[in-house]
């Protein structure tokens, strides 16, 4: 809300601003450091899956693919699939708000005036959402604290602000906007270092010109350009300096006017998870979500030769066999973006510390229904994968029928955070999910 | 002390120092020589010619009259043995001494002040930017209707099909309780309104927006795209939003608020703003304008302070702050100017990358010429607009690039670079005069082509600058500089004795102050009325606490007569009188330091030793006033206090928080007072509106208010410009029967033109 101070924090153009651009942490990882990195990203995506074609049968480690998770075939023994995790809130707004805005907080909608399919109106969450919680802890440790803390990255989500396009909350009735537009995230992350380069290709014509007017003008005036000179070469000197220590990150290669429209759903969602990524080599942030349209999502998978909107498809009965083999195709899609994002923290090394990205990163897959045609909030289709958190992994679990907030208690806890509830405290007497 | 008696006895003295003192300042003490007397008895300590020693190091000058030069020598010099140098020899030494060296003029003579290299204050850099941007777009004026345009509805959404109301709103402050806004709604459960036209803005700062609705809606002010206040989802028991905008003074802002009731019980909405050093108050409908104005670009970085060591702002100093913020501030422009692209460079859909590419190239070079206030030299345009559209360098980056340079260099950042007498450079120096800012195109054209080579056409060009909203509000700008309202919002009072004076009367205090402002700025004989009306503006909140019989539930600011057999002139406006207050008691002291620094123009030097006021209590058996005299009663104090006091004594009607009063501790006010004339005649006046009468007349209210007013305009030291500057524009205000235009004018002129050039 306050740009002001906001404005200038953002901004660090010279060595006195450099904690906000690099984090001292990442120089000084490693053995030297006996907390390892933590990250937690969660990726959401719309409207229920295809139960039968989700669901392992078997239990165990030993589980079955089926065909929505086979992109993620190769990372198995790095996956939890686990049944039988519902979204136990009540209140007021239809099930796509509830899903979406309970998804991560656990708690209720307030009443309000956004009008769903069914029930009664509803506003924002009441409570904050996990990722934004790890992030308070994270940023309240200077062990662990990370120029942004978190990041919440969109990918064509539409431009109004209600309970079904937000997900990550600051607090009661403060949800978070993602950033969909790859070019504005860039801008977020990186602008600074870019304009490094563009003040320092006008400084030499601007020391120029002052030395020039300086020669020409009366003695008693002179004083003050030449000192003003002095501010100049010294801000370029600065940014010579900062370079030479190796200041500027990797900084990724976006191709450019990719607009945001419907068909570069995927070319956005491969730049937006390579810049999240990035953001985690830099250590910008150790917490991310990432939410591919909207609860009620509405894209239209032209890619896969799919004409009709998600959402529409999603209401159709079970026995419309062919909507539900679209379905599947598009649950797979989102599988396959997981399996991506998977593959490039897990081929990413970990900068200053062992192993790669994956072996410190865990991700979260979840939706805001179970079903589409039932409107379900029972049996989320959620899915971990990721050693961020030293849970288990490699099984399939069915659990009875719990509520996910003990779910975010385990993913609290994981992080050290040892939460006696989270969300609606009468779902979480049983306390975290067993998962290690 | 003579003022400080009675006024019948005072008038008596006053006649004997007319008698006594005039004639001998005209022979006898000629017949004595000064500049012996200095040496043999004044030299040792002040220097030989005052320029001070090692035992007594301040410089001796100073605007005293050699009449209260010849006093304060006779009292108090040589220290220690005042009666070695008396009388005669007294004002002979003053005389000679003021001649010399002691006075302005004797100072401008030894020291011609120079005028200096100024960069851009930070009101000009911000002023700049928005004009520049601006100069490529349009902007409306404020016109004769007030409020905004309101479309209502009798759906949620906004469809021309479904509006049954569309009129013109003076604010946005509603109660609809459970019902609809008029006839014609089918459902008292679902509505909308769409609010829309400019905001009217006449002062620089932070405004807070905040709006206060059970229901929904979305606010946009000066960003048609992106929303200030989101509240379109209602949730909880939430039911006030906020958010915050710089805004430069003299300008209209786009505002639209889209509000809706969606099955909510009840529904009311209500917008309102905090302006600068104000409280919360819905949006006046004197701020806000149905017709429609373009977005402004406003630099909001944070600057450091300019200096205004010289008594009064100008660009003078340069620090690696200030570098660094005009860096931080390029980027901000360079990231804001993307929104503004399309409009300002002529950007077509179907443009193609050539046509594209040529059109903001062509953009930066106008941009370069506009921000220099000259054309570019060969140099200049590949140095800072060519060079960055070489091949491969994307469109966006080279824009980027192209504004952080142009920004970053001299010739935006300093004035008056290059050849004096060019007539762009003219041009500069008439806008930075009358708006504070860059020339508009308008202007530049002007230049171009020379129609500003006459005085005919400067003039006509003066008038045209001065006559839009800009102008007026550059001269309320001045006249709140020139009461020191900036520094002037610490005004809390002691809850036991002032209970019902609050923050909001304080508030509206300056609102009132402002109205006052506002209305002289645009009047023709706005001086004369700013020193002496007997109206002044109240809502009924003033009027109860005032004792003005106006309706307590008044909302609108209304001009009442108040109390108009004891105030006169903002001098006796409450907010003044309450500023210049302790927070118990009242403050002479501040009053007349006010009046004597503020409005006559005296040069006041820091007392010589800091010395803390007397508390009331410990003193309980005296008046305010007697207290006063009291401790300013030291010869060291004296030299001062003499006049600040007499000022001071005459506003002694009003009490701390600005209410009239007849008695203090039991005992009738003596709000007698005075001031010693530089002729050395002693100008008696008893209360406020007698105070008012003097400084109305007074040459030397009028020669500070001008030279005042150049300074502020022009930023360069007055008598850089000639010794009898400041007279010259005293006698043409007069002249012109006190209109403050045509002094801005005269002043704007002056500093335009070509080095060397006078008025014939």
């Amino acid at each position: 809300m306050n740009t002001r101070r906001d404005f200038l924090r953002q901004l660090g153009l010279t060595a006195g601003a450099l904690p906000f651009i690099t984090n001292p942490q990442s120089d000084a990882a490693g053995s030297s450091n006996p907390l390892r990195k933590q990250r937690l990203v969660v990726l959401f995506s719309p409207n229920g899956t295809v139960p039968w074609d989700f669901w392992p049968e078997k239990e165990g480690a030993d589980f079955d693919i089926k065909p929505i998770l086979k992109p993620m075939e190769a990372y198995k023994d790095r996956m939890l699939v686990m049944h039988g995790v519902c979204d136990k809130l009540k209140g007021d707004g239809d099930r796509h708000m509830r899903g979406m805005g309970c998804l991560l907080t656990g708690a209720e909608l307030f009443p309000g005036n956004v009008q769903g399919g069914s029930d009664t109106p509803a506003g924002w969450a009441s409570g904050i959402s996990i990722d934004q919680e790890l992030k308070n802890v994270l940023q309240a440790n200077p062990a662990t604290r990370t120029r942004f803390g978190s990041l919440e990255f969109g990918v064509m989500v539409p431009d109004r602000a209600d309970t079904w396009t937000r997900m990550s909350y600051l607090g009661p009735n403060k949800p978070v906007a993602p950033i969909d537009n790859p070019y504005q995230m860039f801008k977020k992350l990186y602008g600074q270092m870019e304009d490094r380069e563009h003040i320092a290709s006008v400084l030499d014509s601007v020391q120029a010109d002052l030395k020039k007017l300086s020669s020409v003008i009366g003695k008693q005036d002179r004083a003050l350009l030449e000192e003003h000179t002095e501010f100049v070469r010294a801000m370029e000197q600065q940014l010579q300096a900062d370079d030479s220590a190796g200041i500027n990150h990797v900084v990724p290669q976006l191709e450019r006017n990719v607009k945001e429209e419907n068909d570069n759903i995927p070319k956005i969602t491969r730049m937006q998870m390579d810049l999240l990524v990035n953001s985690f080599v830099n250590d910008f942030a150790r917490t991310a979500t990432f939410q591919i349209t909207n609860s009620v999502g509405q894209p239209k998978m032209t890619w896969l030769g799919i004409k009709e909107g998600h959402h529409q498809l999603s209401h159709e009965p079970d026995k419309n066999v062919e909507a539900h083999e679209k379905l599947t195709q598009i649950n797979t899609w989102y599988c396959e973006q997981l399996a991506y994002l998977t593959k490039r923290l897990a081929e990413t090394p970990e900068p200053g510390g062992e192993g790669s990205l994956l072996d410190n990163t865990t991700i979260l897959w979840g939706n805001e229904l179970g079903q589409g045609n039932s409107h379900t909030l029972n049996n989320i289709p959620f899915v971990m994968v990721g050693n961020g958190l030293d849970f288990n992994m490699g099984r399939s679990l069915k659990f009875d029928n719990v509520p996910h907030n003990r779910l975010l208690m385990s993913i609290a806890h994981g992080f050290g955070h040892h939460v006696e509830s989270f969300g609606r405290q009468e779902f979480c007497g049983e306390g975290p999910l067993s998962l290690t | 002390m003579p003022n400080h008696t009675p006024n019948a006895g005072q008038h008596a003295v006053c006649v004997a120092v007319l008698l006594l003192f005039l004639p001998g300042l005209t022979t006898s003490a000629a017949e004595i020589d000064g500049a012996r007397v200095y040496a043999q008895k004044c030299a040792s300590c002040h220097g030989a010619a005052g320029e001070g020693t090692p035992d007594v190091p301040q410089k001796l000058f100073g605007d005293r009259s050699a009449f209260d030069l010849a006093e304060v020598i006779t009292r108090s010099m040589p220290e220690g043995e005042p009666e070695e140098c008396q009388g005669d020899e007294a004002r002979a030494v003053a005389k000679w001494m003021l001649t010399e060296f002691y006075s302005p003029q004797a100072q401008a003579r030894l020291n011609p002040p120079q005028k200096s290299l100024l960069r851009l204050t930070v009101s000009q850099y911000r002023n700049c930017v928005a004009d520049l941007i601006e100069g490529f777009t349009w902007a409306s004026q404020p016109g004769e209707k007030s409020g905004l345009t309101g479309r209502y509805y009798k759906s949620k959404s906004m469809r021309d099909s479904n509006k049954v109301i569309e009129r013109l709103d003076s604010m946005v402050d509603f109660d609809f309780a459970e019902g609809t806004p008029g006839e014609g709604f089918d459902k008292p459960e679902e509505f909308s309104v769409l609010w829309d036209g400019s905001l009217v803005v006449d002062e620089t700062g932070w405004y807070d927006f905040v709006l206060k609705t059970e229901n929904g809606g979305r606010l946009f002010v000066n960003d048609t795209q992106n929303a200030l206040i989101d509240a379109y989802v209602k949730s909880g028991d939430t039911d006030e939003y906020t958010g915050a905008r710089f805004l430069l003074a003299g300008r209209m802002y786009p505002i639209r608020l889209n509000w809706f009731k969606f099955r909510e019980k009840t529904s009311s909405v209500r917008l309102m703003w905090k302006p600068p050093h104000r409280e919360v108050q819905p949006i006046p409908s004197r701020h806000l304008s149905p017709e429609h104005t373009s977005r402004v670009l406003v630099v909001e970085t944070p600057f450091p302070p300019d200096d205004r060591s010289s008594g009064y702002i100008r660009g003078t100093a340069v620090s690696a702050e200030w570098d660094e913020a005009t860096t931080y501030a390029a980027i901000e422009v360079a990231d804001k100017l993307p929104e503004f692209l399309r409009s300002v460079a002529r950007l077509k859909k179907g443009d193609d990358e050539q046509q594209r590419r040529e059109k903001l190239q062509k953009f930066c070079q106008d941009l370069a010429y506009r921000a220099f206030r000259r054309p570019l030299t060969d140099e200049q345009r590949d140095n800072y607009v060519d060079r960055h559209f070489v091949d491969g360098t994307p469109d966006e980056i080279a824009v980027r690039r192209c504004v952080i340079g142009i920004l970053k260099a001299p010739w935006f950042l300093y004035r008056d670079l290059g050849d004096p007498n060019d007539l762009h450079a003219v041009a500069e120096r008439l806008s930075f005069a009358l708006v504070d800012s860059t020339p508009n195109p308008d202007l530049l054209q002007a230049a171009s082509k020379e129609w500003i080579k006459s005085d005919d056409g400067l003039d006509h060009y003066a008038w045209k600058l001065l006559n839009s909203y800009r102008g007026q509000v550059r001269l309320q700008e001045f006249l709140r500089v020139w009461l020191n309202m900036e520094r002037l919002h610490e005004a809390d009072k002691q809850a036991d004795l002032y209970p019902s004076f609050n923050r909001e009367i304080l508030s509206d205090l300056r609102t009132s102050l402002e109205f006052t402002l506002r209305e002289a700025a645009t009047s023709e004989d706005g001086f004369r009325q700013l020193l002496t009306t007997s109206e002044f503006w109240l809502n009924g909140r003033l009027a109860s606490f005032y004792g003005h019989d106006l309706a307590a539930d008044t909302q609108a600011f209304q001009k009442v007569r108040l109390e108009p057999t004891h105030r006169a002139g903002i001098t006796s406006h409450p907010f003044l009188l309450a500023s210049l207050a302790y927070q118990d008691v009242s403050s002479p002291i501040h009053r007349g330091v006010f009046l004597s620094r503020g409005l006559l123009g005296r040069t006041l030097k820091p007392p010589p030793d800091s010395v803390s006021p007397t508390a009331p209590d410990l003193e309980p058996h005296l008046t305010t006033r007697e207290r006063v005299i009291k401790q300013t009663s030291p010869q060291m104090c004296a030299n001062c206090h003499t006049m600040i006091n007499a000022l001071g004594f005459p506003l002694e009607e009003f009490d701390a928080v600005g209410r009239h009063r007849t008695a203090e501790k039991d005992r009738p006010i003596d709000a007698t007072g005075g001031y010693r004339l530089r002729d050395g005649r002693m100008k008696q006046f008893r209360g406020a509106v007698e105070l008012s009468r003097f400084l109305a007349e007074s040459r030397e209210t009028r020669r500070s208010f001008a030279r005042q007013l150049f300074h502020h305009m022009v930023q360069q030291p007055i008598l850089a410009y000639g010794a009898d500057t400041i007279d010259q524009l005293a006698d043409e205000f007069s002249d012109s029967d006190l209109k403050m235009n045509s002094l801005m004018v005269n002043i704007a002129l002056m500093a335009a033109r070509p080095a060397g050039k006078t008025d014939p």
